[in-house]
């Protein structure tokens, strides 16, 4: 019996860990989508693009792993803010529809830069924290996954805070809400827009950077994070900033109890059949209001 | 090509070339040749396979300009889709030993269901959950064409021989012919589907959906229809692409190919049949056959993702109805300078 629960807390644990994985992905997608009213499919390229210089730098310059990621952030913000500055900006009159597909024209550019730039051979990076277990006493969990679920949630504290009780998160607010009277308000919705595609850069970068060490380093390093993160926003509702994260963490928990009990070969397909019939049930999410659209 | 569609251009020609179909036909026949060059030693063989795997992909990427030029929508599930239709055909054919029209029905059929069954959860919802709903759907393919060895092969993959078609056995070029023949008979279907009243409905929702259900368009069932089109010319597009490269693997159902798809419809314009076809050659057969023979340039790695990524932003942004509305512009734009030219004398 506690054998069984040991297995429970065990699986739990480790799906708290793929859980922030998931989660920052699926913040940056959400950030994103109020702010540039995108969907944001190439959440997970970048990630991977930026995952591949921190790999790179690591590998090449030989840099320690936590200076090899802030490499990567730095290279996470700069194309965030090339992304916004080159095309984002310019497509204020482009239809949502016309903007999912730049974004989908941007997977493909990342897709090919990165092979392009660091080779098609498969690299690997290492766990920030190489070994050592925490003893629950019927459950172990290892010292790098504590402080993946540790950064993922910090990193989602001080978001949530700067977002609802300062200005800036305001300013973020209020032009997710309504971007032009926001700007006739006097928003800097631009500087808001940049920060937003760099700060959905880095958090891709992260996330990147935490399932690395699971799989090898390759352009479809992230397909699943942004897959799984997409799902996450699609279950919590795009409406508001909370739902997708804690939509996020429901597919980590979710699919690997299900890859453990059901199975191993269909579980995650299972997984997502469930959304898929989830959303008969609620089509705007679990926090989800009905979106109305006016003439 | 300029005599389609733009109305104010066939009025200027003979009644003959008002006939859409003559182009369409006479399109066929002339991509029909290529076969020729090939035997005279003029064309390489990989060329026509190239070729080939374009006109296939045509088919796919008309079904995907339906959905995205008319309601609207965007599918990340044509790879999936095709990924089925071919499967299917090769399990028909081969481990059930059956004919080509009943292998090529089944795997037009099936995937049309399921795309219907998904198009009836997602389409209630505002449009954006069709894409996310596809995405889910091909990562669900993907993972059970990988997983389940008994029909799919696994990720040995499956293969097939040439089809076998009212006892006449398949060549090689042969195969070819038939893919022109199945590309111009999609290309008139798709023409008259466009002209007809379904298509003046599906004009009429692109226009302003709330106008469109004022005059008593039902919204959720027209994009069923766009959607089940596309799903069903993936699946078509699916099974000619077994039986003419006569393998299927699972990496390369993909969502890159979703994309490569995505790409050919918006590069070629939306709405547009020969757009479409352009778009498809300038998305695969440019990187294949130009892209990769420019020296220093050819040989960089990841080359044609990003001239095609890079082509669908410039083409969002600048030119939003693609080649057929640039090469359209241009014509217009001639004529307008005739008629100016003529009322200056």
């Amino acid at each position: 019996m506690s054998n069984e629960l040991g297995t429970i807390l065990q699986l739990f644990m480790r799906s708290l860990e793929t859980g922030s994985v998931y989660a920052l992905a699926a913040l940056g997608i959400i950030i994103i989508y109020r702010t540039s009213n995108i969907v944001h499919f190439a959440q997970g390229s970048l990630g991977m693009f930026n995952t591949f210089v921190v790999t790179y730098v690591f590998l090449s310059f030989r840099l320690p792993l936590w200076a090899s990621t802030l490499c990567g952030v730095a290279a996470a913000i700069a194309t965030g803010f090339l992304v916004d500055f080159l095309i984002i900006r310019h497509t204020k009159k482009v239809s949502p529809l016309a903007k999912q597909i730049i974004t989908l024209g941007l997977i493909m550019v990342f897709l090919g830069l990165a092979p392009m730039l660091f080779g098609v051979d498969p690299l690997s990076l290492p766990r920030f924290l190489q070994s050592g277990d925490f003893s629950l006493g019927i459950a172990a969990i290892s010292h790098n996954a504590v402080l993946n679920i540790s950064l993922g949630l910090v990193l989602m504290g001080i978001l949530f805070y700067v977002l609802q009780k300062t200005k800036m998160g305001l300013a973020v607010r209020t032009t997710a809400s309504n971007e032009p009277v926001a700007r006739l308000m006097g928003v800097p919705t631009r500087r808001v827009t940049l920060a937003a595609w760099a700060l959905a850069g880095v958090l891709g970068c992260l996330s990147g950077v935490m399932i690395a060490p699971t799989t090898t380093v390759t352009t479809s390093l992230m397909d699943a994070v942004q897959v799984n993160a997409l799902f996450g926003c699609v279950l919590g509702g795009f409406q508001t900033f909370y739902g997708p994260v804690l939509g996020a963490y429901i597919i980590g928990v979710g699919r690997n109890f299900l890859v453990y009990y059901v199975s191993s070969i269909w579980g995650e397909q299972i997984m997502y059949l469930l959304i898929l019939i989830f959303l008969i049930f609620r089509p705007n999410g679990l926090i989800g209001t009905k979106f109305v659209k006016k003439v | 090509m300029n005599e389609r569609n733009d109305s104010s251009l066939a009025n200027a020609k003979p009644a003959l070339w008002k006939n859409p179909y003559l182009g369409f036909i006479l399109f066929g026949l002339l991509i029909s040749t290529l076969p020729l060059f090939a035997g005279w030693g003029l064309m390489k063989n990989s060329t026509l396979n190239y070729i080939g795997s374009v006109l296939v992909y045509t088919v796919a990427a008309l079904g995907l300009n339906l959905l995205l030029g008319y309601a609207g929508l965007i599918s990340l599930g044509t790879a999936g889709f095709m990924g089925l239709g071919s499967y299917i055909a090769a399990y028909v054919t081969k481990d059930m030993g059956m004919s080509f029209w009943a292998a090529a029905a089944a795997a037009v059929l099936i995937p049309t269901l399921i795309g219907l069954l998904i198009g009836l959860v997602s389409l209630r919802i505002e449009g954006i959950y069709l894409a996310i709903a596809t995405l889910c759907v091909s990562e669900i393919l993907l993972k059970s064409f990988e997983q389940a060895d008994s029909i799919t092969g696994g990720m040995q993959g499956k293969s097939v021989s040439y089809p076998v078609i009212f006892g006449h056995t398949f060549n090689r070029s042969t195969t070819y012919l038939l893919l022109v023949v199945v590309l111009t008979l999609v290309m008139i279907l798709t023409h008259n589907f466009v002209n007809g009243h379904k298509g003046r409905a599906l004009h009429a929702m692109r226009g302003s959906e709330v106008a469109a259900q004022a005059m008593g368009v039902n919204l959720l069932q027209y994009r069923l229809i766009a959607f089940s089109l596309a799903t069903a010319y993936s699946a078509l597009s699916g099974v000619l692409y077994v039986f003419f490269v006569k393998f299927s693997y699972p990496s390369v159902w993909n969502l890159t190919l979703s994309l490569l798809v995505l790409a050919a419809v918006v590069i070629g314009g939306l709405r547009s049949i020969y757009g479409t076809v352009v778009g498809a050659f300038v998305v695969w057969a440019v990187p294949d056959l130009i892209l990769k023979n420019i020296p220093v340039l050819g040989r960089i790695n990841g080359l044609p993702y990003i001239f095609n990524g890079i082509l669908i932003i410039l083409v969002v942004m600048f030119a939003p109805q693609g080649i057929s509305g640039l090469w359209q512009a241009k014509f217009a734009r001639k004529k307008k300078e005739r008629e100016n030219g003529k009322e200056a004398e």
